[in-house]
């Protein structure tokens, strides 16, 4: 087993983009810090952003999808989304149960960050589209989990084994919050509205928001946050060494286009026949 | 038989998303719940006079559950956790205090009228632009949407698309995989039974993509490309575009004066525009050809027509320009007062209704 082979490197310009998406979807996330609208207005920044995020994701996606993944990447994209936007209704709903992003740090991790940030995107568009989900929150939703399964795709190389499963463990456990965290406070004066005392307030400064929001969010989403990371953590002990074997073997298997580029391969050299 | 093809009857989808998003636009220039309601009112009389039987159609209720949460979660903060404004008390709620370190936060206390119709009114705002958005959502196709994407997203409307089609499947593959576990007998129980499961699933779906694969490589799908790299230049470009438009909409936030925010909006609609232009650059590399593509007619150009005529009025009027139309766009909660409705708002309702006039209602198979 070789997990550094099968991850493609990235090309220079793929990188760029996707520094690029991770500020502005950063951004985007932290406008509460920033904002000195008042507080009537504050519901529309959220808006402001669903419409540059798009055009983000656009660039990102394009350039991931049409330069650095081939035609099984493409596939294998597709078909890894469809598994991510059937398990979502699974658990929607109940106590954060998101079976979905231990497919995306799994992904991330044997086919790369570049595939983990379009896996993520990709999974949660589809998954929109199927349930007709589609709102201001989906590019928030995109950008987040495009950087969970980026981060995935950045982790150490060298654990194998247990020592990689717990890894990813503990990688599940952090993202799950980061994901929270983050979707909640870009949705923290959208979703209570403001004057309340766990509201956000622009002429506060920073800091002040921040005890704010963690009050707030302390209230409100902490069980979901655990119920996601806990989710996470099961699947990936329960399923993580048997699916990161099939998928290695599959991009072990579809190693035939890049390993003889330009000569017309067959069925046979490939396994598929 | 006749030589015209046959017209389209459902409108394209684009149109729908520009309708609904001028709508819920319209809705963000102000507060007047009389407007909200009756806005609301016409926008779910379009989603049921013109949705399909398809399974994406049936996801506006969802969106009527989520308006009401949303509702019902902000009227409660602000009547628990208010911050004490406002003189004609409703009723008082059993008081507690919280100390220091969790930032003074007083819970309960006499529950005033005039913040909780703020936050009502507020509420309906927020909940009508979920609604547009379910509206969009039910009446849009998203299979006929995705295949009219610009030609640089073509790969990523593949993977979509595979995912859309490979989804059903999936469950059929769980059926079949769990009648060959019962028919050998002694089926696993417990946490074992997910992972005896799951993983055959999920390597019968990668082989399913490798299978894919090789089909669509036979086919040529990955010759399709112009071999040459876009230059340094358009990618150093496209990124400016991209970092413009962050920028622009991070100083849109961050800034206090008229001349800042105009500063903010140039460059947000710059760096759109520069984005734009940078993808169909990359989509001019590709060369398709679109089965059965759906074409733009004048009924699509109305339909469009409808929401920016909506969104027109409401920013009109909700503009500071017009001092009259403006107070009644943002009726005074403080003092409590009953909310007006000027007469020029029925141009708002005409635009939202518009939809009703161009478009047909779908036949009984609920499919064109």
């Amino acid at each position: 087993m070789t997990p550094t082979a099968d991850a493609a490197p990235l090309a220079p310009r793929s990188v760029a983009m996707l520094a690029v998406a991770a500020v502005a979807g950063l951004t985007a996330f932290a406008w509460p810090l920033f904002a000195r609208l008042d507080a009537s207005s504050a519901t529309t920044a959220t808006f402001v952003f669903a419409l540059v995020l798009p055009l983000v994701l656009a660039v990102v996606v394009a350039e991931l999808t049409s330069d650095s993944l081939d035609v099984k990447g493409l596939a294998m994209l597709g078909v890894l989304a469809a598994v991510g936007a059937i398990l979502r209704p699974l658990g929607a709903g109940s106590a954060g149960m998101e079976p979905i992003f231990f497919l995306m740090i799994l992904g991330g991790r044997v086919f790369g960050p570049g595939f983990g940030f379009a896996q993520g995107a990709i999974t949660l568009g589809a998954s929109a589209l199927l349930t007709g989900g589609v709102g201001a929150w989906l590019p928030y939703q995109m950008i987040a989990a495009g950087l969970l399964g980026l981060g995935a795709g950045l982790l150490p190389r060298r654990p194998t084994g247990g020592a990689e499963i717990a890894m990813l463990c503990g990688y599940g456990l952090v993202s799950a919050f980061a994901f929270g965290w983050l979707m909640d406070f870009a949705f923290w004066p959208f979703g209570i509205g403001p004057g309340t005392q766990f509201s956000f307030d622009p002429d506060a400064g920073p800091l002040a928001n921040l005890h704010r929001f963690a009050l707030y969010n302390l209230v409100t989403s902490m069980g979901w946050n655990l119920g996601r990371a806990l989710t996470s953590i099961v699947l990936i002990v329960l399923l993580g060494p048997g699916l990161l074997h099939i998928l290695r073997r599959a991009s072990r298997r579809a190693a035939w286009a890049s390993a003889s580029r330009g000569r017309v391969v067959g069925p046979d050299a490939s396994g598929l026949g | 038989m006749s030589a015209r093809p046959p017209r389209p009857r459902q409108a394209h989808p684009w149109a729908w998303w520009g309708w609904a998003l001028a709508v819920a636009g319209a809705s963000s220039f102000g507060t007047n719940p009389l407007l909200s309601v009756l806005l609301g009112l016409a926008v779910t009389a379009v989603v049921v006079a013109r949705r399909t039987d398809d399974p994406w159609a049936r996801s506006v209720g969802a969106y009527f559950a989520l308006a009401g949460i949303v509702l019902a979660i902000r009227v409660v903060f602000a009547a628990v956790a208010g911050a004490g404004v406002g003189s004609t008390v409703l009723f008082t709620l059993p008081h507690l205090e919280f100390p220091e370190w969790a930032a003074g936060i007083r819970l309960g206390g006499p529950v005033t009228a005039e913040p909780l119709a703020y936050t009502a009114y507020d509420s309906l705002r927020l909940g009508l632009m979920l609604l547009c958005l379910g509206a969009a959502n039910a009446l849009a196709n998203p299979k006929r949407a995705l295949k009219s994407v610009p030609g640089a997203l073509y790969e990523a409307s593949v993977a979509v698309v595979i995912a859309l089609s490979v989804a059903p499947q999936l469950v059929e593959s769980t059926q079949r995989i769990r009648r060959a576990q019962r028919l050998r007998g002694g089926a696993p129980r417990g946490w074992r039974a997910v992972s005896a499961v799951v993983l055959p699933v999920l390597a019968d779906a990668v082989d399913r993509s490798l299978g894919l694969a090789a089909g669509m490589e036979a086919r040529g799908f990955a010759r399709t490309r112009v071999a040459t790299r876009p230059s340094s230049a358009a990618t150093i470009a496209l990124l400016g575009a991209m970092l413009l438009a962050t920028f622009g909409g991070f100083l849109l936030l961050a800034a206090s004066g008229t001349q800042e925010r105009a500063a903010a909006a140039a460059c947000l609609v710059v760096g759109a525009a520069g984005v734009a232009v940078g993808l169909r650059a990359a989509g001019r590399r590709l060369r398709v050809t679109r089965y059965r593509p759906d074409p733009w007619t004048p009924r699509d150009t109305a339909l469009v027509g409808g929401g920016v005529l909506a969104f027109g009025t409401a920013a009109l009027l909700g503009s500071t320009l017009w001092p009259a139309a403006y107070a009644t766009m943002h009726p005074s909660t403080d003092p409590l007062v009953w909310p007006q409705l000027h007469p020029a708002m029925a141009l708002i309702l005409v635009g939202a209704l518009v939809p009703l006039a161009v478009t047909s209602a779908p036949t009984a198979a609920g499919r064109p």
